[in-house]
C-alpha cells in the first residue's frame, strides 16, 4: 500500500515530462529563451554556432540597401545553393569520360526532377559570378578595402578567384563538346608561359607552363586523368577552400568594425523611425574584461553613438530575404532555361568556335593574340593591382560613401568613357587592320606578348591612372580611374568575345553570318 | 526592418509560387498523365500511373507504354480516350511486354515526353526508327540468313503460287482462305514465320509421301512432285519467311545490285566504300547533314544519299546508280536495319548464332545471289560489263568470247586476287572474305550465264611463247595502246601490265583474246582483218605476247 503512492506521482510525472519534453528539447538547443528582449536576443546570436560569427548588434547603416545591395549576401546564397544542388546531382553524376556524359543525360531526362536540380546548379553558379564580381565592384566604389579592412579585401580577391576555378572546373564535368574544348582552351592557357621560356630559348630545361598544363590535365591530353582532377577540384577542394575563405572574410567583417561607414554616418541617418526595436544611441558606458586588453576596435567606450539594432531579428531578416530572393532567382531561370548539353566529347571534331564560359570570354579575347599575356601575364597583373590597391590608397576621404573620394562621380563617369573609348578604338583597330602577324608574317612571337592590344590597353590605361594622381593628387583617384578603366575593358572584351566572334575567332556581327563550314 | 520583413515575405512566397510550378510541370502537366486520365477500360478509368517494361538484362526500361498505354503489358485495353491509349501493338513474333520498345524502334525509353522518347531532340545518339522503317529494327538481334537476290526470291513466290501451295497454306497474309463452297482451306500451317520458327528441310519428302498416299482431295489435286532446282527456290524463298517479308525483300535488293562490291559488313565485302556493319546505328551527331534537304535524321540522310551521293558526300566515288523511290526506301530500310546493339548473347536469335559462331552467310550462297551481292554493281546485273561516268569502264564477264579463252583456273585466281591497284578487289578470305567454294560457284554462275564451257585447250605448258618482244612492242604501239594505254595501264579498255592479271593468265589466254577478240566490245578479234584494222599473223601476235611479258617483271 505504501508503495503505490509513489508509483503514481512518478507515473504522472512521466506523462508531464513527456508532454513538456518538445518544449525543452527546443530550449536546450536554443540555449536561451525566446529572442524577446535585449539579453535574449544577444545571446540567440552568440549562443549559436551558426549565428556566433555575426555581430550581436548590427549599425544600421549596414541594414541599408543601398550600403550593399545585399550583393554579399547574394554571393553566400548563391554557393548554398550551388552546394545543395551540387550534392544533390553527385548521387548520379560518374567521373569517368563518356559514362559522365550519359550520366548527366540521365540526370537530364531520367531522374526525378534531375533536369530542375541541373538547371538550379547551373545557374546559380553563375549567379555567384556576377555577385561575386559586383560585389567587388561594390567594395571598391565605397573604399571598403581602406585599412582596417586591407586584408578582407584581399581575401575577397582569393574568394573571386576560387569562384571562377570552381566555376570552371564544373564546366568539363558533363563531357560534353562544350566542355572538353573550353577545357582544351584552359590548359593551353595554362601552357602559355612556353611563349616567354620559348622566346628565351629555356624551354628544354624550365618548362613552368609545361609542368602546369601536366598538374592540370595529369596527362599530355584532357581526359579520364583531367576529368577526375576536375571533379576532386570542383567537388572538394575548391569548395573546402571557399568555406574557408568565406568563414575567415566573415569573421573579418566583425572583427574589423563592421561594414565600412561614412564619418558623418549618424547625421545621415537621422533618428531612427519610431517603430523600430530600441536602438542604442549612446555612447557605450561599459567596457568588458577582454576589451581592456585586446588592441584596435573592439572596444567602443567613449566614441559617438552607436546607433545599432540587434541582429536578431533585423540582420536575420535582410540576410534571409537577401537568400530568398537569390533562391528565386535561380528557381526562375531554372524554370526558363535549361543547362546546355552538346552532343559527347570528340578530341577528333573540334569545335570552332571553341569558346571559354561567358566570365573568361575578356581573357579569350586577348589571348587571341597572345596566349601569355593574355592568359597569364595581363590577368596576373591585374590581381596585383587589385591587391595592391589597399595598402597605396592611404587616404581617408569618402570611405563609406559610393564613389567617395577626389573626383567623385565625375571621374568615374569620366574615367569610364575614356576606358571604352580605348578599349573599343584598339579592338576595332585590331579587327580592321589586322595586328602584327597580319603585318609582318615572320614576326617573332616574343614581340607580339610583349605588343599587343591588351598590354596596350593595359599600359594605357596605367597612364591614365598616373596622370589622375598627379591630376588630384590623390591615389584613391588613380584608384578609382583606374578601376573603371579595367571594369570597361572587361565588359566590353567579354561582350565581344560572347558575341562578335566566330569559326577561326574571326569578327561577324552576329552568328546568323557564320560560314556554315 | 519593415522593408526586410517583406521582402522576406515576397521573395519565399514567389519561390513558393516558382516551386509550385515547376513540381506541376513536373507531375501533373506531363503529356501521359493527361492520355491516361482520359482514357478507360470496360471496367472503368484506368489508373494514372507510370507504366513501364523492365528487362534488366536487356538493360531497358521503356516508359513508352506510360502514353502507349494501349501497348502495356497486362492491362485490360482501353476501349475509350485519345487513340494513343486504344491502339495496341500490331501481332509481332516477340511480345512488346517482355522486349520492350526501345530494343526494336530505338529512342530514349526513360524519358517521359514525347519528344526526349522519341528521341528528335539534340545530341540523342539513337532516336527512333522511323515507323516506315520499322522493320529495321530486327536488324538490331537478327542476321536473316542466306537472303538471295531478288530475282531468285520472286522466282521463290511465283513458284509457290504456281505449284498452288496457297490452297492450303498462308504466307504473309496471302492465301490459305475458304475455297468456294466454304469447303477446306487452311489445311497448312501458315509459314509466315516458318523462318524464324526453324524450317524443316524434310518437308517435302513428307509431303510427297502423303500425296502417293492420298486418294483424292487436296493432298491428291493440290500437290505434286517438284523438280529439284525449284525445290531449293521454294526451300530458299519459305527459310527467308521471318515475319519482316518487307526487311527480307530490302535484303534481297542489296544482294541484287552489288553493293558489297564496294562495302564490307561484317568482314564480308570490299573496302573500297565505307564499312556498312553499323550503318543504321550511326550517331546523328558525327554525320554530315549540310547538304540534306528535311529532316536531318539517319533514314533521311541514307535516302538523299542513295538518290544522289556525290551530292550528300562531295567528292563521293560512289555511282549514282539511278535508283527508283521504291528501291530507294527498301535499301533504305535494310541500311537502317545494320545495327547489331550488344545484347546478352542469352537472347540471340539462332540465326544471329548460326551467322556469328557457325559462318552461315547472310547472302544465298549460290551463285546468281553471290554474283548479285558482290559483282553486280561493277560487271553489271548479267555480267554485261557497266560504265559509270568518270570510272574506267568495268569489262564483261559474261561475253563468250571471254569465257571461251579463259580457263576456270584463270577466273578463280582473278576473283581471288583480284587486279591490285585496279578497282576490282580481290575476293579471297584474307581480303573480301568469300570462300573458295563460293568462288568456285561464281565461276559456275559464269559459265552458266554465259552458255560457255570451259576450253578444251591444252595447258600443259602455260607459258610457250618466245617471241622477239622488240617487234611486239611495235605491234602494241600501233595497234592496243589507244585503248589499253601506251604503258598498258589501261585507259578505256582493261589494264594488261597488272601484274595479278599476267600472273593469272597463261599465254594461250593472251594469245587466243588477242586473235578472237571480244564480240560486243571495241576490242576486236585480229586473227581477221577488218576496215579499221589489219589481220595479225600467229607471229605477230605470239610477239604481242611476249611484249606484254615484259610487264611481268
Amino acid at each position: 500500500m505504501s508503495e503505490s503512492p509513489r508509483k503514481n506521482s512518478a507515473l504522472r510525472d512521466f506523462g508531464a515530462n513527456l508532454i513538456k519534453s518538445p518544449q525543452r528539447i527546443l530550449r536546450s538547443a536554443m540555449r536561451s529563451g525566446s529572442p524577446t528582449t535585449d539579453r535574449t536576443r544577444s545571446e540567440f546570436v552568440f549562443g549559436n554556432v551558426f549565428l556566433h560569427i555575426h555581430p550581436v548588434r548590427t549599425h544600421r547603416w549596414s541594414l541599408r540597401w543601398a550600403t550593399t545591395w545585399g550583393l554579399g549576401t547574394a554571393s553566400a546564397a548563391a554557393f548554398l545553393i550551388a552546394l545543395v544542388t551540387g550534392v544533390l546531382l553527385m548521387f548520379y553524376y560518374k567521373p569517368y569520360p563518356e559514362v559522365a556524359y550519359d550520366s548527366i543525360k540521365d540526370i537530364h531526362f531520367v531522374v526525378p526532377t534531375g533536369r530542375f536540380i541541373r538547371n538550379i546548379h547551373r545557374w546559380s553558379a553563375n549567379v555567384m559570378v556576377v555577385a561575386v564580381l559586383l560585389h567587388m565592384v561594390r567594395a571598391f566604389y565605397t573604399g571598403a578595402y581602406r585599412s582596417p579592412r586591407e586584408f578582407n579585401w584581399l581575401i575577397g580577391l582569393g574568394l573571386l578567384i576560387v569562384t571562377l576555378g570552381l566555376s570552371f572546373t564544373g564546366y568539363l564535368l558533363p563531357w560534353d563538346q562544350l566542355a572538353y574544348w573550353a577545357i582544351t582552351i584552359g590548359a593551353n592557357i595554362a601552357q602559355s608561359p612556353r611563349e616567354v621560356t620559348d622566346a628565351v630559348g629555356i624551354t628544354e630545361v624550365f618548362d613552368p607552363g609545361g609542368l602546369q598544363r601536366q598538374l592540370l590535365l595529369g596527362s599530355d591530353i584532357v581526359g579520364e586523368e583531367a576529368l577526375i582532377r576536375f571533379y576532386l577540384l570542383h567537388v572538394m577542394i575548391l569548395p573546402l577552400m571557399l568555406v574557408i575563405l568565406m568563414a575567415v572574410h566573415f569573421w573579418r567583417i566583425r572583427k574589423d568594425g563592421g561594414l565600412t561607414r561614412p564619418d558623418d554616418v549618424d547625421d545621415r541617418l537621422g533618428p531612427p523611425p519610431p517603430d523600430t526595436y530600441p536602438v542604442f544611441t549612446e555612447a557605450p558606458a561599459k567596457t568588458y574584461h577582454l576589451a581592456a586588453i585586446v588592441r584596435g576596435r573592439t572596444s567602443a567606450v567613449g566614441q559617438g553613438p552607436e546607433n545599432t539594432v540587434p541582429s536578431m531579428p533585423h540582420l536575420f531578416y535582410a540576410e534571409l530575404g537577401v537568400l530568398m530572393v537569390t533562391v528565386f532567382i535561380c528557381v526562375a531561370l531554372a524554370i526558363v532555361s535549361d543547362a546546355p548539353l552538346k552532343e559527347l566529347a570528340n578530341p577528333a571534331v573540334p569545335e570552332n568556335p571553341a569558346k571559354a564560359p561567358w566570365y573568361f570570354l575578356g581573357l579569350q579575347e586577348m589571348v587571341s593574340f597572345s596566349a601569355f599575356m593574355g592568359g597569364v601575364g595581363i590577368p596576373t597583373i591585374v590581381v596585383i593591382g587589385l591587391g595592391l590597391i589597399p595598402f597605396l590608397d592611404r587616404e581617408r576621404q569618402g570611405t563609406g560613401e559610393s564613389f567617395g573620394g577626389p573626383g567623385g562621380k565625375k571621374l568615374v563617369l569620366e574615367s569610364a568613357v575614356i576606358g571604352l573609348a580605348l578599349v573599343i578604338g584598339l579592338e576595332a583597330f585590331a579587327i580592321r587592320f589586322g595586328w602584327l602577324r597580319e603585318w609582318y608574317p615572320e614576326i617573332p612571337q616574343w614581340v607580339i606578348t610583349a605588343v599587343n592590344p591588351g598590354t596596350i590597353l593595359a599600359s594605357l590605361y596605367a597612364l591614365y591612372s598616373l596622370w589622375l594622381i598627379r591630376r588630384y593628387n590623390s591615389a584613391r583617384a588613380g584608384a578609382m580611374g583606374l578601376f573603371t578603366c579595367f571594369l570597361c575593358g572587361f565588359v566590353v572584351l567579354t561582350i565581344i568575345g560572347s558575341y562578335f566572334r566566330g569559326p577561326n575567332w574571326d569578327f561577324y556581327w552576329s552568328p546568323a553570318e557564320w560560314p556554315l563550314h | 526592418m519593415n522593408r526586410n520583413k517583406h521582402l522576406l515575405l515576397w521573395s519565399s512566397i514567389g519561390t513558393l509560387g516558382l516551386l509550385i510550378v515547376a513540381a506541376v510541370q513536373e507531375n501533373i502537366l506531363k503529356d501521359w498523365r493527361r492520355i491516361q486520365a482520359a482514357a478507360s477500360t470496360i471496367d472503368g478509368p484506368i489508373d494514372v500511373r507510370l507504366r513501364q517494361v523492365i528487362s534488366p538484362d536487356l538493360k531497358i526500361t521503356d516508359r513508352c507504354v506510360s502514353c502507349h498505354v494501349g501497348m502495356a503489358p497486362g492491362e485490360e485495353p482501353a476501349v475509350d480516350g485519345p487513340t494513343l491509349a486504344t491502339t495496341t501493338h500490331p501481332p509481332v513474333v516477340h511480345d512488346p511486354g517482355e522486349f520492350g520498345c526501345t530494343v526494336c524502334h530505338g529512342g530514349q525509353g526513360r524519358a517521359t515526353d514525347m519528344a526526349d522518347a522519341h528521341g528528335d531532340v539534340p545530341h540523342w545518339p539513337h532516336p527512333m526508327i522511323p515507323l516506315q522503317y520499322a522493320q529495321a529494327g530486327c536488324g538490331t538481334c537478327h542476321t536473316h540468313v542466306q537472303v538471295p537476290r531478288t530475282e531468285r526470291l520472286e522466282e521463290g513466290e511465283r513458284l509457290i503460287a504456281r505449284y498452288d501451295c496457297f490452297s492450303c497454306h498462308r504466307i504473309d497474309g496471302r492465301g490459305g482462305t475458304l475455297r468456294p463452297g466454304g469447303v477446306g482451306g487452311m489445311e497448312g500451317p501458315d509459314l509466315s514465320y516458318a523462318g524464324a520458327a526453324g524450317h524443316d528441310p524434310q518437308w517435302y519428302a513428307k509431303h510427297l509421301q502423303q500425296h502417293e498416299a492420298a486418294e483424292d482431295g487436296v493432298w491428291k489435286d493440290s500437290f505434286g512432285p517438284i523438280p529439284d532446282d525449284d525445290l531449293r527456290t521454294i526451300d530458299n524463298y519459305i527459310a527467308s519467311r521471318v515475319g519482316a517479308p518487307r526487311l527480307v525483300k530490302a535484303k534481297a535488293l542489296f544482294h541484287s545490285l552489288g553493293c558489297r562490291g564496294c562495302h564490307k559488313i561484317d568482314g564480308v565485302g570490299s573496302n573500297d566504300g565505307p564499312d556498312l556493319t553499323r550503318a543504321g546505328d550511326m550517331d546523328p551527331l558525327f554525320v554530315d547533314f549540310s547538304y540534306v534537304e528535311g529532316p536531318h535524321t539517319i533514314a533521311r540522310w541514307h535516302e538523299e544519299h542513295l538518290r544522289d551521293p556525290a551530292k550528300i558526300v562531295p567528292g563521293s566515288l560512289m555511282p549514282n546508280f539511278g535508283l527508283n523511290d521504291d528501291q530507294i526506301e527498301l535499301l533504305t530500310l535494310y541500311l537502317m536495319s545494320l545495327r547489331r546493339s550488344p545484347h546478352p548473347e542469352a537472347y540471340w536469335p539462332k540465326d544471329r548464332i548460326l551467322a556469328e559462331r557457325f559462318g552461315e552467310r547472310e547472302f544465298g550462297t549460290d551463285g546468281g545471289t553471290l554474283y548479285g551481292t558482290f559483282c553486280a554493281a561493277c560487271h553489271g546485273d548479267s555480267g554485261q560489263g557497266v560504265r559509270y561516268p568518270d570510272t574506267v569502264p568495268f569489262p564483261s564477264v559474261s561475253n563468250p568470247d571471254f569465257l571461251a579463252v579463259a580457263s576456270d583456273q584463270f577466273l578463280i585466281d582473278s576473283i581471288r586476287t583480284g587486279r591490285p591497284g585496279r578497282r576490282m578487289p580481290g575476293w579471297n578470305e584474307m581480303l573480301g572474305g568469300l570462300r573458295d567454294e563460293e568462288i568456285e560457284e561464281l565461276v559456275r554462275y559464269l559459265r552458266e550465264t554465259g552458255g560457255v564451257k570451259a576450253p578444251e585447250v591444252d595447258r600443259t605448258e602455260p607459258r610457250w611463247v618466245s617471241a622477239d618482244w622488240e617487234f611486239g612492242r611495235r605491234l602494241y604501239d600501233n595497234h592496243c595502246g589507244s585503248c589499253h594505254g601506251p604503258e598498258g595501264e589501261g585507259t578505256e579498255a582493261p589494264q594488261l601490265s597488272n601484274v595479278a592479271f599476267l600472273a593469272a593468265a597463261d599465254d594461250t589466254y593472251l594469245f587466243e583474246t588477242i586473235a578472237r577478240g571480244r564480240r560486243g566490245t571495241p576490242m576486236p578479234g585480229y586473227r581477221s582483218g577488218s576496215p579499221i584494222h589489219p589481220a595479225l599473223t600467229d607471229a605477230e601476235i605470239e610477239a604481242l605476247v611476249a611484249y606484254l611479258r615484259t610487264w611481268e617483271k
